[in-house]
């Protein structure tokens, strides 16, 4: 964890490089540990102390009431064992009864829980797959390909950027209904299809690929390469950086998506993503608050590892976007 | 990865030998346009690229806004998309005198005002915090970002279980300290407030890391020339640090603007209701929800249009009024 969060990767890349000789330039002489400084010390570590605490304490009750039968959950609330994992013998139960969990359906014998992970997953990587694949492409024929319309399309793509309409789901869905995608079988299609195309990514996507120099395509044509070719083996590998946030991003703005997937799957929970899952989960009769704790645990796994390994390109993309 | 190499045969042989052959002499075709010289295959690699988004693009974003403006001035509900008809701007008539309307934009104002500074001066007070040179930074840095990393409906259902009336951590600790149990979510004057902090809870980790990014650009010439002539801390941060981070600040303003008036997954789980106080008036229903009913719960398309429309005129004018107070401070 050390590694990943060293704080050089919160400078953007061109400071990077600059900062350590600041530092060497402006080192101050060492400070002397007057008494006074040493309590400014302690209640500056006093203060973020509570601070961490006040951050971590929802999220730390979270994971360890996830880790015991909801009777010892109910019957340690008003202690403060509520704080602190159950019994090493009980740590899964919750588990087990979220993966059996039947919801308002009883189809014995299948897990819903894990259908929820599996379709989230399919959903994600659909959408993923077709945002790369789609705006870069878009955005490589805008910024390197010389076709009629180019100036039309590159400025009405900007224009969407700035302009901040309230871009409700309500209209989403009358076209969805009109296409036909609004039926019991086709809703899969209608879920993920509106939010494959995004002006914002053409928009990254093309000022990274203004920045590549010009020669190399030319190199490519010369030796009889076809753009295809050239954007998936030339222009593709140069620029994963780019590719690594859009992904990431789509990655977690699909995962984490609520209010379209449960107006759409509200009546199959067999197609439900994870997050419109949890509702299912936190109506449950009798209520089992370990059990939708276990539930929300599952549900933070995967943008938790996203942001444990791939903190630079996130902040790549959010200074990024704070050029815009 | 993979998948896109392993593609690029295909495709690249389809087109290429389908429209023109491979040799490159074979693609310099020329043709005027508009008094603009285009070479033919760019013309057609070009429009290739961006057909798959141009034609996405036509049907999930433009069609939307030209639905939402002109579904606006007809009785279109979700069950006669087929039979619509213009009714001029009875719509707006019955949104400008629907008190619901006018409450949902309240309840949304509400929020923004409380929830954006709250969240811009939390953010910005831990990124001058971690900022410091201090010991174990990185794991300070960890705490305050964590909760970023749960989802809204995550941090929903969290703190809705959390503040459960019968078995939640709140009354459990409440009633165990010998206070009286609190209705947290079931009472009205309770829930906005609850809804304001989970949220700032959730979201502040990510703007603070913004500030930091800035803070961390900043010249440390600048203090060190500050502190020689004499100026404290206070004056450093006034003179320096906050003009410093002018631009971060504005971005970050928009950005957090534009997320909160639209804020609508939060209540929409923790306050299913809306939550009707003893007038009937519902203090939790904010414009994205109420919008969302009218269009999905009661199907009434035309209306929800004229709601949204008259929404983005107000989120137009006061992201234009901002700008310009912007451009005057910058």
């Amino acid at each position: 964890m050390e590694e990943v969060m060293d704080t050089e990767n919160y400078v953007p890349a061109e400071t990077a490089a600059a900062a350590p000789v600041q530092q060497a330039v402006y080192k101050k002489p060492k400070n002397k540990w007057t008494a006074k400084k040493i309590v400014a010390r302690i209640f500056l570590y006093l203060w973020m102390g509570v601070l961490a605490v006040l951050f971590l304490f929802p999220v730390w009750w979270m994971v360890v009431n996830s880790m015991k039968s909801n009777t010892d959950f109910v019957a340690q609330l008003s202690s403060l064992r509520t704080f602190l994992p159950g019994n090493i013998t009980e740590w899964l139960t919750s588990y087990i009864n979220l993966f059996t969990f039947e919801g308002f359906l009883s189809e014995t014998g299948s897990s819903y829980m894990l259908r929820a992970i599996f379709n989230s997953v399919i959903y994600c990587g659909i959408t993923v797959f077709g945002v790369l694949l789609i705006n870069s492409l878009a955005a490589y024929a805008l910024s390197r390909i010389r076709f009629p319309g180019a100036g039309v399309i590159t400025t009405l793509v900007l224009l969407l950027i700035l302009v901040p309409v309230e871009t409700s789901i309500v209209p989403q869905v009358v076209i969805l209904t009109k296409l036909g995608l609004m039926t019991p079988s086709t809703r899969m299609i209608g879920y993920v299809i509106p939010s494959l195309v995004s002006p914002f990514y053409i928009f990254m996507f093309r000022s990274y690929f203004v920045g590549i120099p010009k020669e190399i395509e030319e190199a490519a044509e010369i030796d009889g390469a076809g753009k295809f070719r050239t954007f998936f083996v030339m222009i593709v590998p140069l620029s994963k950086a780019i590719f690594a946030t859009v992904a990431i991003f789509t990655f977690m703005g699909a995962w984490n998506e609520y209010v379209f997937a449960q107006y759409l799957f509200s009546s199959r929970m067999d197609l439900m993503p994870l997050q419109a899952f949890l509702q299912m989960v936190n109506d449950a009769n009798p209520k089992d608050t370990a059990m939708t704790m276990a539930a929300l645990t599952i549900s933070t796994i995967p943008i938790a590892i996203v942001y444990i390994f791939c903190q630079r390109y996130i902040v790549e993309g959010v200074s990024f976007s704070g050029l815009k | 990865m993979e998948n896109t190499d392993a593609m690029v045969p295909e495709i690249g042989g389809q087109s290429a030998d389908g429209q023109k052959p491979r040799a490159p002499k074979n693609r310099n075709k020329h043709y005027k346009l508009f008094g603009k010289d285009y070479r033919l295959y760019d013309t057609l690699i070009g429009l290739a690229f961006i057909a798959p988004a141009l034609v996405l693009g036509a049907i999930f974003v433009i069609a939307p806004m030209v639905i939402s403006l002109s579904y606006a001035f007809t009785d279109a509900t979700m069950q006669t998309l087929n039979a619509v008809h213009w009714n001029n701007f009875y719509n707006f008539g019955r949104a400008f005198t629907d008190p619901k309307m006018w409450n949902a934009l309240g309840n949304t104002c509400l929020f923004v005002v409380i929830a954006v500074p709250l969240q811009l001066a939390i953010a910005l007070g831990l990124a001058l915090l971690l900022n410091k040179d201090v010991k174990g930074n990185t794991f300070f840095r960890w705490a305050y970002f964590c909760p970023v990393m749960l989802s809204l409906a995550v941090t929903s259902f969290l703190w809705m279980n959390m503040l459960n009336e019968q078995d939640g951590l709140f009354n459990g600790l409440l009633t165990a300290m010998g206070l009286p149990a609190q209705r947290f979510l079931d009472d009205p004057k309770q829930a906005m407030v609850i809804i304001v902090i989970a949220s700032v809870w959730q979201g502040a980790g990510y703007q603070m890391l913004i500030f930091l990014s800035g803070l961390k650009n900043i010249e440390p010439a600048l203090y060190e020339a500050a502190s020689l002539d004499g100026a404290n801390k206070f004056q450093q941060f006034i003179h320096i640090t906050l003009p410093s981070i002018l631009p971060t600040t504005s971005f970050i303003l928009v950005t957090m603007l534009i997320g909160a008036f639209r804020l609508i997954t939060q209540p929409m789980i923790m306050t299913p209701t809306g939550l009707p106080d003893v007038s009937g008036r519902e203090v939790t229903t904010t414009m994205s929800w109420y919008i969302y009913q009218q269009g999905l719960t009661y199907n009434d398309v035309g209306f929800s249009s004229a709601i949204a429309l008259i929404y983005t005129v107000f989120l137009a004018t006061i992201a234009l009024t901002l700008r310009k107070v912007m451009d005057v401070k910058n």
